[in-house]
Order: C-alpha cells, then structure tokens, then sequence
C-alpha cells in the first residue's frame, strides 16, 4: 500500500535569498524516476520536512511546465520555516507533494486575468502567473498588481522583467515613498482600485496577508466583481496534508485536500471561520 | 441547606451590578453538580449549594478579569481566591464573594466504591451526616464523613479568608477537619524503588489532557505551558511515563507554595490518578522551610514569588 | 443467522476461554488499574472487570495514542564532512492479531466512524488499516443502561452489533455469543462451546430487550446538522454552552469516535522517529498558526468545532451518520458536567425559536 505519511528525500539544488525574511529553494529528488513521476498542477502545494523539526506545507510555486526542480519560497516564521532557512545547498529534505487543490486555470482560458498578490503571497500567485505566460495565447490581458511594504520586501524582483516580456502588465506599489523607487507607491487595495480592472469576462486571484486580502475583497466587490469571479489560496495550520487530521476544516472543507484554492462564492457557503 | 433562600435573594439584589454570577446548579443526573454561570433571576432560581457541588469556582476567575464577576465559594475556595489576589491574576474590586458555610463534600470515587457505577444512582439525598443513595438494586445509607475527598481530611477552615457576604445555618458544623496526612505519610515512608514503582503504576493510565492543569486555578501558563510548547522542547508528545511523570513533576514545583490543595486535578483526573498528594508534598516542604500556608492571608507575599537575602530556615553554607 | 451459529459460554468458562485465546493472540479485557477500569493485556492471574463500563475505551488498541510513522537518521557524508546524508525508514505495525474482549457495544462501534475516513477514502491510512484488520471485537451487550448513556440517539443500541465481530449477551449466568463476522466466529470456535439452549436465547434477548427499553427516548436529530450549520455565527449561543468548559481533552481522548491528530518529530542526536500522537481541538494549540494568527482562539470556537465536527460536518460528509456512539464518556469524565445532549438539544431548539 502506498504510504502517504512517508516524504521522498530531496535535494537542496539552489537557495535564494528573497528578502531579509523570505528564501526561495529549489529541490529536486533524489530519486531521478520521481522528478520525472511527479506532475502536478498550478496552486497545488507540498510538504517540506526538516527531520527533527518537523513539517510544513508550501505552494509549488514553480510551474508545472517546469520539470527541472520543484520550487517553494518560504518565509521565516515558526519552527520549520526557521528550520528550513538554515539549509544550504547539497542538505537532504523530505517532501510530500502534489497535494490539495489547483487554480482552475482550464476554466480560466479566454478571460482576462487580475492578479492580486502582497508580501510572500505572491509566492502562490508565482506558479500560476508562469503557467498563463507559458500559455500566453490562452489567455487574455494578464496584469498582475504585486505590493510590499518596502523594495526589499518584494520577492522575485529578478524575474519581473521576465513577466513583463512574457506579457505580463506588472504593477508594482510599495508602502510608501522609498529612495530610487519609481514604480507605484501606496497600498494594494488603492492601487487594485486606481487601476480599476473591469470585471467584464475577467477572473481576480488574490493572496496576500488577511488585512490585504479584506481590504482587496471589498475593493473587488466594489468593481462588481462577482463571488464566482473571485479566486483566493487559503493558509491554516495543517499536519497530514491529507485530510485526517481533523484541523484545518472550515465547516466541512478541509483546506488541504478540498483546498487550498477556493473561489469567494464557495467561501461563502463555508462558516466564517477563517 | 436554609440559607440557599436567602443567598438567592443577595444575589439578585446584587446582579444588576454584576456581570455573571457563578455557583453551581443540578448536572446531568442525582450525583454531579455543574458550574452555573448566572445572569438572569431564572438562573438564580436553579442555584444549589450541597455536598455535591464539588466544583472550586475560583478556577474560572483569571479567565474573567475585567468583568464584574460575583462568585459563590466554601472556605476552601476562598483560599484560592486569596492566593489569587496574593499574585494579582485577579481585582478584589472587580470581585462579590457570596461565602457560604461548607455543607461538607461527596468524593465520588469514593462513592462509587460504596454503591458501584454512578451512571446508575436514581437519586442521593442529605439528611445531617447522613447520605441517602438510591439505586435500581438498593438503598444506601452512608455516613458523609466516609465520603469526604482527601483534602477535607487534612484542613480545616472554619472561616472564609475573605467575603463580602456570609451564609451559614445556625445549627451548621464545619464538616472538614485536620487529621494526619495519612495518604502522605504512607507515601513518604516507602523506599525508593517503591515509591518509583507505585507512581509508575499510576501514571501508567494517564491520557495527556491535561484536565489536572485546566481545571487547576493557580496554573495560569496557559498556552504557553511547557508541556505543550516545542520551543523549548523538554516534553516529548509521546505517551510513555516519563513524559507524564516529568509534566507532574513540573507541575507540581510550578506550584510549590501556590497550591490552595484545593484537590481540583485530583478530582478532574479522569484515570482517577491521586495526583494532589505529589502537591501537598511540595506544600509541606515549602512550610517547613518558611512556615508559609499559601491563600490564607491575601496581604502575604508567596515566599517564591520573592527572596530574603538570607533565609531563616535555609543554611545553604552551613553557617 | 445459522442454526448452531449461537454458542453458551458459562460464567466459569470466560476466563478459560480467554486464556485459550491469549495464547495465539494479544487480548485485551479491561481490568481495574487504582479506582479506574482499563484495557490491559490478559495474562495469567487477570480479573476481568466487567461490571463497569470501563473508564477509556478500547481505542488505542487500533488507533494508539502515540504510533511511530518513520524512522529518520542523518549520516555524515565522508566526502563532505559539512553534509549529511537522509535516510527514512517506514515502521507499519505489525502483523500478530489482538482480540478486545469485553469492550462495550458503544466501544466498537466507534471505530465505524474511523474506517469512512482512514480506510476509504482518496488517501488510505496504511497503519490504522493494519491495525483495523488484525483486531477482533468480542463485545459485551451493556444489561444496565447509564445515566449517561444515549447510544440509541446515534443509532446504537446496547445489544448493537455495527463494529463487532462476536456480541456476549448475558443470559442464564453466562453470555450467549454470537458471531457477527467470520473472524468473530473463529474466535468462538476458540472456546469450544454447545450451543446455546433456545432458553438461554430467549432470555437474552429479552434481556436485550428490557437495556433498550430502560434507555432514555431518543430525540429526533436529523435536522440538527443542518441547525448547527445555521448557529454557527450565533457566538452568544457558543459563548454560553463553553462557559463551563476548560478546555481540556478528557472528552476528546475518551471518546471512541475522535480521530484528530498531530504529527510531530522526536529526535536524539541524528536519529529520531516521527509520531502521531492524539490531539486535542479543545487545545488552543491546535489550530495556532505560525503566524500567530489562530482561527478558533477561544473555547466557544473550538466548542462549536468539536459539537459541529461530530453532529453537522461528518454527518454531512458521511451519509448522516453522527460523529458519536453515545458512550456517554464525555460527560461523565468532564470535570465540569459538560454535557453534549444538552448542547445538541439546545441547537436544536434554539433554531426553532
């Protein structure tokens, strides 16, 4: 029988130091047959064991079309994350991945895109944003807003070029004004509601820190988006990974198997429990 | 008893100004009495004060702070309500305490050994000394003074350590008395191995949940309680012994001198494990050393929660 | 059922049978530990307490408190003194069969509520599984209903076979066994007992009878999934049935249905194990996030959880069926008198109004 407890050993290939607070690992397995086994899809999420410490789940946030390593950016919080920053490249993890749910990316082909992401929730939103490049032609305008508190707050900023190529329309905002900034200055939500996206055949994912995400939830009420039209990714506190623990339920959905993406009109049926 | 009637209509005089009033009131079936939290003159109606209302109220008092809270308490409970305020976890001004005199207590452990599974009593009444139980197969008739819990054995309080009212019948005993500590005593003269092996053997059955602690009211870690944290990490989440016997240890210290031995872990301990007497251990050592009964005097400063610089009883140096 | 199929065992005969059966396997039969009443392992000597429902259920037998996952150990690599190596090794349970003896009906049927969730479905438990397969319940039909029972609310009743291999029902000064399951049934043919008399199976049905009659009438329930659905944001209603509670796992660990659970690393040096452990969703800990952030951070909240997880979540994930066996534990082990009925009945009513 297959154990879906037991991690496959990884391999620390390459670190990146986002920001003061957040590193970008990429991992492959040890095994060859398993990175070439193992497909997954944009939004899923995987488990990162450090023994001893423990585990903790993260979004792929490389793109599925991408089979080279799997990526996870990880911001130092708690006892695994803090963990997991200590690694250096060659160090031996465990992980457990695909699992959980996916964006709805098919569904999502012939609309235009609004991405909403702040701080290390933009990590989620990476996988996605790469995975609609890779398939440019699929989709309509993709214009991605991306905050943080300062510059040194913004992950990815070596790819942002990249985006924009892709054809990404990629709008950058900061907190504040900061020296030899010159991108948008000011809050997430004020900036989603200068750039007022109109909600005609348009599809919003957002994912940022919950005062963000409230914030950018009434912002899009206000653009008459509606709750269908509306994709978060959810974070709770998760142990197995595979429904059984009994903790990361909201109501009757479990966020890592039913999860972690969920549309604001099923959100809405679940009790506010988040 | 008489002054129930009374004690009602103090508190409903009382409970415009309160927020909640806590006291008890019939549980589930004849033998368990449930904390009531009351409101309204309907909730006061259904208050009880009997030997069945074994819960030490005090224990929910942190957890209110910054209401007006009046609290319905025996002797014994005011002593925890003292060590409270000793420690400041509590505000005397936020506090009413309906005092009431001790109408005695039932170990239902103990009751169980004398009339077997509890889920089965039909109905127990007081008469005096006398306990009255009533089962499908048989009527007992008791003495209240065999069912008293350990801890009304070893204490006695004729008076509260502090009220705001008094409630006593004129013809009432104080029921708890001071006898040895024979529980203690019996412990303390086994040999090592022994002692080891009779904790062992207890402990054994423990299941973590930690009603001991919860139910405890000097143990205001709360989350952030060692046993729980992994950071630091000196408590495994395995469930062998030493886990169980380290946490009690742990415990147990945090509350020497603290303790009220109000026997309320004792009591939630589902496994029945006699947990109190490792406490009342750790009280005995700490009144030797300083002549200190923890909650009796609410002016008192708890000997750990401060230091001489040089201890009368203590003579580290031989000097 | 089979002529024959019903066998008598005599009073005097159980522990024989008992220890007939422990020879080839572990039985557990519950056995008074201080003042509380146990699954232990049978061995020479053991008295079987049978007259009390016993204080734990016999849960850890299939689902323990604490089960090791994996084994993990770091090596240091020679050629890189800096790094080290992973290795991980899977621990599943082993094969030798345990028989329950004794358990109460309510006792066994717990685990019907584990097996939709760890044994089917996407992602199968491989050690509950293994240990569900080789544990064989020999369930003793209750005679005297408790105060505290209410299994016929949950669908149970106190000769309830669902969960049970072989059902003791006490007749004529001994029980009459009858097998529910095929393994069941080899386990009586351990015994080497006649048959029973159609006396002896008249009375034990009549005295399965008069346990369920002496329960209480159950409530009709099938509308409170839904009405806690509804209550949900009701914290008022939530804030006064948790006042009393202290938020502590006795109800949790004692149940027979709760299944929730932490995972967590226990290590010495570069080796160590990874465990599950039981855990409590009264505990603030359980749903603390590293962020701080903690989605049920009061006891109302995690009440409400724990009262909807049982009567309205798995209910409605699970064909109606209640989280709950009415074994009537939670309320007789809370220190406060926390009593779930009253809870559920106030939902239920609470709603109407």
């Amino acid at each position: 029988m297959n154990n879906p407890y037991l991690p496959e050993i990884a391999i620390v290939k390459e670190i990146i130091q986002e920001t003061h607070n957040i590193k970008t690992f990429r991992l492959v397995f040890k095994d060859p047959d398993k990175m070439e086994q193992c497909v997954f899809e944009p939004g899923q999420v995987g488990q990162l064991s450090v023994f001893g410490t423990g585990e903790s789940t993260f979004v792929i946030n490389s793109p599925p079309t991408q089979k080279e390593y799997l990526q996870f950016s990880v911001m130092r919080a708690g006892e695994v994350t803090t963990k997991l920053h200590s690694l250096k490249v060659g160090d031996q993890i465990g992980v457990r991945a695909p699992l959980g749910n996916c964006f709805p990316y098919e569904a999502m082909k012939g609309k235009d895109i609004i991405i909403v992401g702040g701080g290390i929730g933009m990590a989620p939103l990476r996988t996605l944003l790469l995975y609609l490049l890779d398939n440019r032609q699929d989709y309509g305008e993709i214009k991605v807003i991306y905050g943080a508190r300062s510059p040194e707050d913004l992950c990815f900023t070596y790819e942002f070029e990249q985006w924009r190529q892709k054809g990404a329309d990629l709008v950058l905002t900061v907190d504040k004004e900061f020296p030899g900034w010159t991108e948008r200055v000011g809050f997430v939500p004020a900036v989603l509601a200068e750039e007022a996206p109109a909600p005609m055949n348009r599809v919003a994912i957002t994912c940022g820190p919950p005062i963000m995400i409230k914030f950018v939830l009434k912002g899009l009420k206000e653009l008459d988006f509606a709750d269908e039209q509306i994709i978060t990714t959810l974070e709770k506190r998760m142990k197995c990974g595979i429904g059984l623990c009994g903790r990361c339920n909201i109501g009757t959905k479990y966020v890592c198997v039913d999860g972690p993406v969920f549309t604001q009109a099923e959100l809405n049926e679940l009790p506010a429990e988040l | 008893m008489k002054y129930v009637a009374e004690l009602k209509a103090k508190i409903r005089e009382k409970l415009p100004e309160l927020d909640v009033v806590i006291g008890w009131k019939q549980g589930f079936d004849p033998v368990h009495a449930s904390p009531a939290f009351m409101t309204t003159p309907e909730e006061i109606e259904q208050l009880v004060v009997n030997p069945l209302c074994v819960q030490n109220l005090a224990t929910y008092l942190p957890g209110l702070k910054g209401k007006k809270v009046g609290i319905v308490a025996r002797e014994c409970d005011t002593r925890s309500i003292g060590e409270l305020l000793q420690e400041s976890l509590i505000e005397r001004e936020e506090l009413t305490v309906f005092s009431v005199k001790c109408p005695g207590a039932v170990d239902l452990v103990k009751l169980r050994q004398q009339v077997g599974d509890l889920g089965r009593v039909r109905s127990i009444s007081f008469d005096g000394p006398r306990v009255t139980v009533e089962t499908p197969d048989e009527s007992s008739s008791l003495d209240l003074g065999e069912l008293l819990p350990g801890k009304c054995r070893v204490m006695a309080y004729d008076e509260p350590v502090l009220a705001d009212f008094r409630f006593v019948d004129p013809d009432q005993d104080t029921v708890c008395r001071e006898e040895a500590d024979t529980d203690l005593v019996a412990l303390e003269q086994m040999d090592l191995d022994e002692r080891f092996a009779y904790w062992r053997g207890h402990l054994d059955r423990c299941i973590r949940c930690y009603a001991c602690r919860n139910v405890c009211p000097m143990c205001v870690c709360q989350d952030q309680c060692i046993a729980d944290t992994r950071d630091p990490h000196w408590l495994s989440a395995e469930t062998d012994v030493r886990q169980k016997w380290m946490f009690q240890l742990i415990h147990a210290m945090h509350l020497a001198g603290r303790c009220t031995e109000c026997g309320e872990c004792e009591r939630a301990c589902p496994m029945d494990i006699p947990i109190l007497t490792i406490r009342r251990k750790l009280n005995r050592e700490i009144h030797e050393l300083f002549g200190y009964t923890s909650g009796m005097d609410v002016d008192a400063v708890p000997p750990l929660l401060t230091f001489q610089p040089e201890e009368k009883s203590i003579t580290e140096r031989e000097w | 059922m089979v002529m024959g199929d019903l066998k008598f065992c005599p009073k005097e005969g159980l522990s024989r049978w008992v220890e007939e059966l422990s020879r080839e396997h572990t039985v557990l039969v519950p056995q008074q530990a201080g003042d509380a009443v146990e699954f232990l392992p049978f061995a020479e000597g053991s008295e079987l307490s049978l007259d009390r429902q016993p204080t734990a259920p016999p849960k850890k037998s299939v689902f323990p408190q604490t089960e090791t996952l994996m084994r993990f150990e770091y090596q240091k690599d020679p050629e890189h003194p800096d790094r080290q190596t992973l290795q991980i090794k899977e621990t599943l349970p082993g094969k030798e069969k345990t028989v329950i003896l004794g358990c109460r009906p309510c006792g066994a049927r717990g685990f019907s509520v584990f097996d939709p969730v760890f044994g089917q479905g996407e992602y199968l438990d491989p050690y509950y599984q293994a240990r569900r397969e080789h544990t064989v319940f020999v369930s003793l039909a209750c005679r005297h209903p408790e105060n505290t029972c209410f299994c016929n609310w949950v669908g149970g009743g106190p000769a309830d076979s669902a969960g049970s291999d072989v059902l003791m029902l006490p007749a004529g000064g001994g029980y009459v066994l009858r097998p529910v399951t095929d393994q069941g049934r080899q386990i009586v043919e351990v015994g080497g007992f006649e048959d029973a008399s159609p006396e002896q199976q008249t009375e034990a049905d009549r005295l399965a009878e008069e346990a369920a009659e002496n329960l209480s009438p159950a409530p009709e329930l099938e509308e409170v999934p839904d009405k806690l659905f509804e209550l949900f944001e009701n914290l008022d209603f939530w804030e006064l049935m948790a006042a009393k509670c202290i938020s502590c796992g006795a109800c949790t660990y004692l149940c027979p249905t709760c299944y929730c659970f932490n995972i967590s690393d226990e290590y010495s040096g570069l080796q160590g194990k990874r465990i599950r452990t039981w855990d409590n969703c009264m505990s603030n800990l359980f749903t603390h996030e590293a962020s701080g952030h903690n989605p049920r951070p009061t006891k109302a909240q995690r009440l409400r959880n724990r009262v909807g997880h049982k009567f309205s979540y798995y209910p409605k994930l699970h064909e109606q069926v209640f989280a709950c066996c009415g074994c009537g534990r939670c309320i007789k082990s809370c220190p406060m008198s926390v009593d779930i009925r009253e809870i559920v009945l106030s939902a239920k009513e609470y709603a109407d109004e």
